[in-house]
């Protein structure tokens, strides 16, 4: 589906995207992502289409926002079958539960919100607003009311089940977990759309810093291309000369950023360093800090270039990892992104 | 005792209904919608909770009574009528009611609002299906409080209405004459039936707003469930 949308309040903005599949809106807070969703569902004033002209009771979309209001004072059946209200009581309870059915919960149909989970909760949002049958489903953050623990598991099951209905969805969300779920990202800042494609191709190729940022890169190298070879750039980085793969942009004497995920930074195993390839841009330095993160620890690599990393805990114990010992890290030039400076 | 008692039940009765529908959807205008002058708007309103009773009934007084514009433009002379305490009464509670109106309509969570347009209900079913069933014990605890406060209304009363026996002599007028004149224990008789009424009304109101708060605190949910 083609979206084209004009908004004027509360922020400026203009797009134009493509929704196909599950498709996530990635952006920072305050560039404007829920006023887009508000602005599709008929909520706030804008020029577009599709939908132009319609008031919001007439539109043929889902709308979640992010804590999915769901009615207090009704059950969660009740809650569903608040759209279908054009049907006679047997008929509309009998439609309500199917649609509960269809999101897996049925048993829930007696409760009240505030008796549900986060993810029981937008489940039964999801269910009523999948009643009204919509051509376009909306989410605010899906995954920010969710309980940080289970979030992923949660929402990776309801994501199952919209991938099975075919309906194009467009979520909100500045969760790069989310984003790699999707089937599509577009990638919104201040100054308007930035980037659109497969997920896939915005995590490898982000065009810029800020999307390089949103997509979880957490290396930034500062640097300038001191020259270019067939498939390679050279860059000089605080002393450094990094090897990089060439983008089609770059030109000799431009200042670039290098961006490198914290986990494709390679610690070198001692007994291995002799086979690998001058070109992976191997550093030696100390490794400051190394702290738990999940099941895996985040260290502070310093040499020429201060670098974060994030490892798996067997490279930490096989290596025998120590704050303060000295280490060899690998860029590899296929981990290095370059992004315009 | 009985005909103070029963006008000023008439009266509180009243003035709760005649705020309930001034009051409500201005109320519903000062909690969900911008526009400009509405502090203005909303200081004046509320105006006569800080003003001496004697203050407000004094104006009041000059607009009901003879030869003011009410009776020019109108021909209506209502001091020292029922008609003229009720009006009396109904501007000196609009604080009351306003405010207490006012946070039961605030405490709706606007996310509710659109949401339920997005899911196809034109302004009168969500008006009907969600804004009144989520305000309704806010609404009924605001109008009881207004009801409460009526029975005691003394100063407003006096100034407008003065102590005329069935039309303006409620209980507190009535219990200051008792006391003037000395008949005491006629005087205590009448203040514990309205200590007992104000005790009851209240104990209402607590139950209402514990059942109001569990009622819409769960319109959002906590993300650590």
């Amino acid at each position: 589906m083609e979206v084209e949308y004009v908004l004027e309040h509360p922020v400026r903005l203009e797009i134009a995207l493509q929704v196909q599949g599950f498709t996530v809106l990635l952006g920072e807070s305050g560039v404007g992502k829920t006023s887009l969703l508000k602005a599709l569902a008929g909520l706030l004033p804008a020029r577009g289409r599709p939908f132009a002209g319609l008031r919001a009771e007439q539109r043929p979309v889902g709308y979640l926002p992010q804590h999915f209001a769901l009615f207090p004072h009704l059950s969660a059946l009740e809650n569903v079958a608040f759209p279908l209200a054009h049907l006679p009581p047997a008929r509309r309870r009998a439609k309500a539960l199917e649609f509960l059915e269809l999101m897996g919960i049925p048993s829930l149909a007696p409760r009240y919100p505030r008796q549900l989970s986060g993810g029981q909760q937008q489940r039964v949002a999801l269910a009523r607003a999948l009643a009204r049958e919509p051509q376009l489903l909306l989410l605010d953050e899906p995954t920010s009311a969710l309980d940080v623990a289970t979030r992923e598991e949660v929402f990776s099951e309801v994501l199952a089940s919209l991938r099975d209905l075919n309906i194009p969805t467009l979520a909100a969300s500045h969760d790069p977990w989310l984003a790699q779920q999707a089937d599509r990202v577009a990638v919104l800042s201040a100054r308007g759309l930035i980037q659109q494609g497969s997920s896939t191709e915005v995590f490898a190729h982000p065009v810029d810093l800020g999307t390089a940022r949103l997509v979880g890169f957490r290396n930034f190298l500062r640097g300038v291309v001191e020259g270019l070879e067939g498939e390679n750039a050279w860059i000089a980085c605080g002393g450094v000369r990094l090897r990089a793969r060439r983008p089609g942009w770059a030109r000799p004497g431009q200042p670039v950023v290098a961006c490198v995920r914290s986990d494709e930074v390679i610690v070198v195993r001692p007994d291995r360093r002799p086979e690998l390839p001058v070109q992976d841009n191997l550093l030696s330095g100390t490794l400051l800090s190394l702290k738990p993160e999940g099941l895996g620890l985040r260290g502070r690599f310093s040499g020429p270039l201060e670098l974060d990393l994030l490892l798996p805990r067997h490279v930490q114990e096989r290596l025998g990892l120590e704050v303060g010992r000295t280490i060899e890290v690998s860029l590899k030039p296929q981990y290095l992104h370059l992004v315009p400076g | 005792m009985l005909e103070p008692l029963l006008l000023t039940l008439r009266l509180a009765l009243l003035t709760s209904l005649a705020l309930l529908l001034l009051a409500g959807p201005l109320a519903w205008v000062l909690a969900k919608r911008e526009f400009r002058g509405r502090g203005l708007l909303e200081t004046l309103l509320l105006l006569p909770l800080v003003l001496p009773p004697t203050v407000l009934g004094f104006y009041l007084l000059l607009l009901l009574g003879k030869n003011g514009p009410l009776q020019q433009w109108f021909g209506l002379s209502l001091a020292f009528t029922f008609e003229g305490i009720l009006i009396g009464s109904v501007v000196f509670n609009l604080p009351l009611a306003l405010s207490n109106y006012r946070e039961a309509f605030r405490t709706i969570d606007d996310d509710l609002l659109q949401t339920a347009r997005t899911l196809g209900a034109g302004r009168w079913r969500v008006l009907r299906e969600v804004v009144l069933p989520l305000a309704a014990p806010g609404l009924l605890s605001g109008t009881l409080l207004v009801f409460a406060h009526v029975l005691g209304e003394f100063g407003v009363v006096l100034m407008v209405g003065g102590s005329l026996p069935g039309e303006t002599q409620v209980l507190s007028i009535y219990i200051y004459e008792l006391t003037q004149a000395l008949r005491l224990e006629e005087a205590n008789r009448v203040a514990l039936v309205l200590v007992g009424l104000a005790f009851g009304l209240l104990l209402a109101i607590r139950s209402l707003e514990a059942r109001w708060k569990s009622n819409t605190s769960s319109s959002t949910p906590s993300a650590s469930r």
